[in-house]
């Protein structure tokens, strides 16, 4: 057995490996579009540039939460930088997951709109959750959640399964509750299941549906519904009355990732607004820093108006993590089953 | 020659029976939605699972899936293994390789061309509906059906496989023999192919079997969102639901339930058989 | 029993032609052997026969019928595999019955017809063992017992004795022989033994590389064999390249002159052949052809001497001398004479291989 003395001895000795692997940093992250704009966007034109060298681990968020989870009592984890949403990010942070953001260790914090900023995460993208309907079926567009509980929307209404705990929480809004109070959803459900709303088993079957006129009318990211509108499915977007929930994607250092020094400076990287610009642009998400400018006919399409940003909603992570088993039980055992 | 094997079977120990251990262990805490789970050691999350009625029909579905997808599989493959094993041995290497050739494309991949082929838009649909057969399109995708028949085709190798090893096995000149004392060839394989090709079909089936118990791609691409079996569920309380302790616990229902049945089965095939 | 008529029995795959014109007649009671080196086609005519390989062209007809497009199961031939393939799974009495539940014969007579057939081949109160727990003579005598106990038309042996033991395959060779004239079975039977031919059949057709070389007893072929490859093939025999050159004389290319039968055409190139036994020798010179002796192989009761006659090997086989005769003394490089009769020597004409 080498001792760990022995083997900081060595790496003493051994200093040019050493600075290479401070300038290694692993980010845990999606692949596809996000990856690839991440790579280009942040990887390529910031960090690089910073002399950080960048290796993507690509993963879908269930895996990478579900390693961290396994890793949660090693001495040195496999990512440095973890990217998820801000629900799965509170869960974890909960379990004590992430190191503390430390004061100073990313300066572009000065420039993340306040209320997205956490104690132990930072704020990469964010958008807000709207209705998403197919004009040529549906001429006179729904204006809240209320309204998908119409008959006339029966077995038009498509669902996706990854995002069953924002329909819980949507239709605890209908029913009188909100993101603290999912209790009036269960009748909301179980009636809008009677309505025949329809669940695809990822995002994409529900695209498919929506391009094939199988479904009208869908409750769904506004960057999404951004995206899929670029590729050419015919839909526009509802902020509903009720007011819109937010969805953050964040990220955080492991608390026992391998190079957390790395890992902020990463995340500073992250902030930069060219990144930024280019998820604004390639899928919709708006920028969580305040000097990103994006064009003008851009941020129409993809973020609220003053008004609605008013009435924007977060989630309340505390109150969705603890209801969080019910929430699946409750959607596999009686919506879906 | 035990300090040979001691390398190898401390490997196994190591990757097989640790992590199970783990698992076990695992299952007998208790789940909390703020710190994972706490330690304990009480049969709570295997008593629900038990219990819950929603559970009880995801087993039954499991179990007459595998099942099903076990009998069309012993009937589907018989013949071609028979074939296989028949073959003269140029020809039998491409053959092996066109059989073993859907297990090179992955599962996910294959579900995509099941659902390109079953969708409401798909191939059938589309066949179905411009020769007139039908006028509005059938619903193929997301049914059970959908979910055995994808099953099959991806299990369906092994079997084959496995039964023509066994068939090789069995001298050629057997079935010649009752040919020539008057057997034609449906008798000659009854009396004789069939019953020393038993340890074929036993071993086959058991393999299928346990391969359809836990299939996780296929059910959820072609079974869709409604349509659950167990080792989605396991996945679902793992990593949705994050609720390890539960997810331990239907894990393990699943392996005893399928060590029963395989055991059971082959017991009773092997009984019948053995003289 | 029946008669077994093979006419212009033909097997190719692709452009290789395994059996070429086979045509033969197996009289009712008649045991013919398919003799030849492995490769001959003679396992290939069988299994024409039997059924289990398709001719490309021909007939075969048992008992009159002809059934060259007929299925294996519904030619009504009684075959012994090679490795007897008995049916591991079922007991030596299951698998004798086989053949009579085909035949969708009663019970009762079943079993009878069992005991009767397990008791012709000496099996008597081993019909419930399993095939592995037999040895292999047993195992082969089940196998004749299954194929024996349906009457079968024509009885087909492949190689029936070549798993056995020598002392074994000598007692089992007169069993059968026995077992097929008792029953008088029409027999087809396969071997590359020449001695098992000679001592079973009552005919034997040598084949080779496809083609039957010649049919007939065994004393046809050993004393009048149509060309060398028979010579060769059944008994063993000198065999020297020449032209006749004279009444009574054959010439070797060095001009040696050599005995042969007087009826002999002049001029004639062909090969002389001549059995071992009929060579005789003497360590004097004398009148005769001289030769130099090149060793001794004693074999116990008889003694091989091989010489050199004009450059060419050849052997003779006589009985050992007794201790103190001459010929005990001779040594390799000593001068002899040979000598036969002319009329004991054969001329063959000259074969390409």
């Amino acid at each position: 057995m080498i001792s760990r003395r022995a083997l900081g001895l060595a790496a003493a000795a051994l200093p040019l490996a050493a600075r290479a692997q401070d300038a290694r940093v692993v980010m845990g992250t999606w692949g596809g579009d996000y990856g690839e704009i991440l790579r280009q966007g942040v990887d390529v034109a910031v960090a690089t540039p910073r002399g950080l060298e960048v290796v993507q681990e690509i993963a879908p968020a269930p895996t990478r939460k579900t390693k961290l989870l396994a890793e949660r009592q090693a001495r040195r984890g496999t990512m440095d930088v973890v990217g998820l949403s801000d629900v799965d990010m509170y869960e974890l942070a909960q379990l004590g997951l992430f190191e503390p953001v430390p004061a100073g260790a990313v300066p572009g914090l000065a420039r993340v709109i306040p209320s997205l900023k956490r104690a132990y995460a930072v704020p990469h993208i964010y958008s807000a959750r709207v209705i998403l309907y197919n004009p040529s079926l549906v001429p006179v567009p729904p204006r809240s959640y209320a309204d998908l509980w119409d008959a006339k929307y029966r077995g038009k209404v498509g669902l996706s399964d990854l995002l069953y705990a924002q329909y819980v929480e949507t239709a605890a809004i209908v029913g009188g509750g909100g993101p603290s109070d999912f209790e009036p959803a269960w009748a909301k459900l179980r009636e809008w299941k009677a309505l025949g709303a329809r669940v695809y088993s990822s995002n994409e079957q529900l695209a498919a549906a929506l391009k094939s006129e199988e479904v009208a009318v869908t409750v769904m990211w506004l960057a999404r519904g951004f995206m899929w509108k670029q590729a050419g499915i015919p839909l526009e977007h509802v902020v509903p009355e009720e007011g819109a929930t937010s969805i953050t994607y964040e990220m955080a250092v492991p608390r026992n990732a391998r190079n957390k020094a790395g890992g902020w400076r990463y995340l500073d990287a992250m902030l930069d607004v060219r990144g930024q610009a280019a998820f604004a642009q390639r899928m919709g998400y708006v920028p969580t820093v305040t000097d990103a400018v994006l064009p003008a006919e851009l941020a129409r399409q993809i973020s609220l108006t003053e008004a609605e940003r008013a009435k924007l909603r977060t989630p309340d992570y505390a109150y969705q993590a603890r209801m969080a088993p019910r929430v699946l039980d409750f959607w596999n055992k009686e919506f879906k089953g | 020659m035990a300090a040979l094997i001691l390398p190898a079977g401390l490997l196994v120990l190591l990757l097989l029976v640790a992590p199970m251990a783990m698992l076990f262990r695992i299952s007998l805490n208790e789940y909390s939605p703020t710190q994972l789970m706490l330690e304990a050691l009480q049969p709570g999350n295997y008593l629900r699972a038990l219990a819950d009625p929603y559970y009880q029909a995801v087993m039954g579905t499991t179990m007459s899936v595998a099942l099903s997808c076990t009998a069309i599989c012993l009937v589907i493959g018989f013949p071609a293994a028979w074939w296989l094993a028949r073959m003269d041995s140029k020809r039998k290497s491409l053959a092996v390789i066109l059989t073993v050739f859907p297990l090179l494309v992955g599962n996910v991949v294959r579900s995509a061309g099941w659902m390109a082929l079953l969708g409401r838009d798909g191939a059938i649909n589309a066949a179905l509906r411009g020769l007139g057969v039908v006028s509005e399109p059938l619903q193929l995708l997301y049914t059970e059906g959908a979910v055995i028949v994808g099953i099959v085709a991806v299990v369906a190798p092994y079997m084959i496989l496995t039964l023509s090893a066994v068939i090789e096995g069995i001298p050629r000149n057997l079935e010649e023999a009752a040919a020539n004392l008057g057997a034609g060839p449906l008798v000659a394989f009854r009396r004789v192919v069939l019953p020393l090709a038993v340890p074929g079909v036993v071993a086959g089936s058991v393999l299928v079997f346990i391969l359809c118990m836990n299939a996780y791609a296929t059910p959820v691409l072609l079974g869709g969102p409604q349509f659950k079996m167990m080792a989605p569920a396991v996945y679902d309380q793992f990593v949705r639901g994050t609720n390890w302790p539960f997810g331990a616990a239907l894990a393990f229902l699943l392996l005893v339930v399928t060590l029963a049945l395989t055991v059971l089965g082959s017991a009773v095939v092997g009984r019948r058989y053995r003289r | 029993m029946g008669t077994l008529q093979l006419a212009g029995l033909s097997r190719r795959y692709g452009a290789n032609t395994v059996v070429d014109g086979v045509s033969l007649d197996v009289a009712e009671g008649e045991l013919v052997a398919l003799l030849g080196p492995s490769g001959c086609g003679k396992t290939t005519t069988l299994r024409m026969v039997a059924g289990f390989v398709e001719p490309s062209a021909g007939t075969v007809r048992i008992a009159g019928r002809d059934v060259t497009r007929a299925p294996p199961h519904g030619r009504d031939t009684g075959m012994v595999f090679q490795s007897y393939a008995l049916f591991p799974h079922m007991t030596v009495a299951g698998n004798v019955a086989f053949g009579l539940e085909m035949r969708g014969i009663g019970r009762a007579e079943r079993e009878a017809r069992v005991l009767e057939a397990l008791r012709l081949v000496r099996l008597d109160g081993l019909g419930e063992r399993l095939p592995r727990q037999l040895s292999g003579g047993q195992q082969q005598r089940v196998a004749l017992a299954r194929a024996l106990v349906v009457n079968p038309a024509v009885f087909l042996l492949d190689e029936p004795l070549s798993n056995l033991d020598a002392k074994l395959r000598a007692e089992v060779r007169v069993e059968i022989r026995n077992l097929q004239q008792r029953l008088g079975l029409t027999t087809l039977f396969v071997t590359h033994d020449q001695e098992e031919a000679l001592t079973m059949a009552d005919r034997l057709v040598v084949m080779e590389r496809g083609r039957v070389r010649q049919v007939g007893t065994a004393e046809e072929l050993y004393e009048r064999p149509a060309d060398l490859f028979v010579a060769n093939f059944i008994g063993r025999v000198n065999a020297l390249a020449g032209e006749v050159a004279g009444p009574g004389e054959f010439r070797v290319a060095d001009g040696t002159a050599l005995p042969c039968p007087r009826d002999a055409a002049p001029g004639m190139r062909a090969t002389l052949c001549l059995r071992p036994e009929k060579l005789r020798f003497q360590p004097w010179a004398s009148a005769g052809v001289p030769a130099v002796l090149a060793r001794t192989v004693y074999l116990g009761g008889q003694t091989e001497y091989h010489f050199t006659l004009a450059g060419a090997p050849v052997m003779a086989l006589r009985e050992t001398p007794p201790a103190g005769d001459r010929l005990r003394g001779l040594q390799p490089g000593d001068r002899v004479t040979l000598d036969w009769l002319g009329e004991d020597a054969r001329l063959l004409p000259e074969v390409a291989r």
